[in-house]
């Protein structure tokens, strides 16, 4: 079970959150032709790396916002967690 | 409308649990709270009107897992730009619209859509602990927050630290389920229901 810090609550259990995915993945602009490659990569290419990782939580049963994390995908060890403007 | 309680057939008065040879204030006291006004503050994220002017039933918007109070009405905080009130005066909503211009906020009546339990006693913390990660023991009165328990999501109020007093907001349609989570972690120690 891993702990997680949300920017907004402080500690909480992985209970109260849900794993959104990839944090790196940024959608084409509106309004920009783009090549169904390109759209195929966007909706469905990821990567699944083994160390460090940015991905995206919500804090499904606290606060309601989605932060990012950085995470060891090996070790599941925590080195950040922000918000996604940040 | 009338509005009727999702605990109307489920919440019997009595004790129940571990209460024999007991003195009755050592019992855990469980009731439902109902016929409130409930209603939801959100601001839109982009928005950027100043909350510090806002006062409802002379209270502010309160700070991050903090909530305000005074003895008709209970503001909680539940995420950034977003409020929860809970008030006896079923009017609140209708006087204080006004504060609230549509560019910037969404009010929603939420008055029907929840079940709210109050539990009173030293041992509240303990039946928390039972089906609720969050460390509880670091939450004091006035703090409020957002949780789970046994698997349902939930909101818990710290009214009071002495005596012990919190209550426990579920939606509706788990609040036979939340009762029934709640009153089983109580057997144990015995709780007085009303």
């Amino acid at each position: 079970m891993l702990n997680i810090k949300c920017p907004y609550c402080g500690d909480r259990s992985q209970k109260e959150f849900a794993y959104g995915g990839d944090g790196t993945i940024t959608r084409p602009k509106l309004n920009q032709e783009i090549s169904d490659e390109e759209w195929d990569n966007f909706v469905y290419l990821r990567k699944s790396p083994r160390g460090k990782h940015i991905e995206l939580w919500h804090h499904i049963a606290g606060c309601r916002q989605w932060f990012k994390v950085e995470r060891d995908t090996t070790t599941h060890e925590i080195f950040r967690t922000f918000k996604p403007e940040e | 409308m009338k509005q009727i309680s999702s605990l109307n057939n489920v919440h019997q008065n009595g004790k129940f649990g571990d209460f024999e040879n007991k003195n009755e204030k050592d019992l855990l006291k469980i009731s439902e709270l109902k016929n409130v006004l409930i209603f939801q503050i959100v601001q839109y994220k982009n928005s950027s009107s100043d909350i510090s002017n806002i006062k409802i039933d002379n209270l502010e918007l309160p700070s991050t897992l903090k909530s305000s109070s005074n003895s008709d009405t209970r503001i909680l905080w539940m995420g950034p730009k977003n409020w929860i009130v809970i008030s006896s005066k079923t009017d609140l909503l209708l006087k204080n619209e006004k504060q609230f211009d549509e560019v910037n906020f969404a009010i929603t009546d939420l008055s029907h859509s929840r079940t709210i339990i109050e539990i009173q006693g030293d041992l509240v913390n303990e039946v928390l602990k039972k089906g609720c990660p969050i460390n509880i023991d670091k939450f004091n009165e006035g703090d409020c927050t957002n949780s789970i328990y046994n698997g349902i999501s939930i909101t818990i109020d710290f009214i009071s630290n002495n005596p012990k007093k919190v209550r426990i907001f579920g939606l509706r349609s788990f609040g036979e389920s939340l009762h029934h989570s709640i009153t089983d972690g109580s057997l144990e120690f015995g709780y007085q229901s009303n």
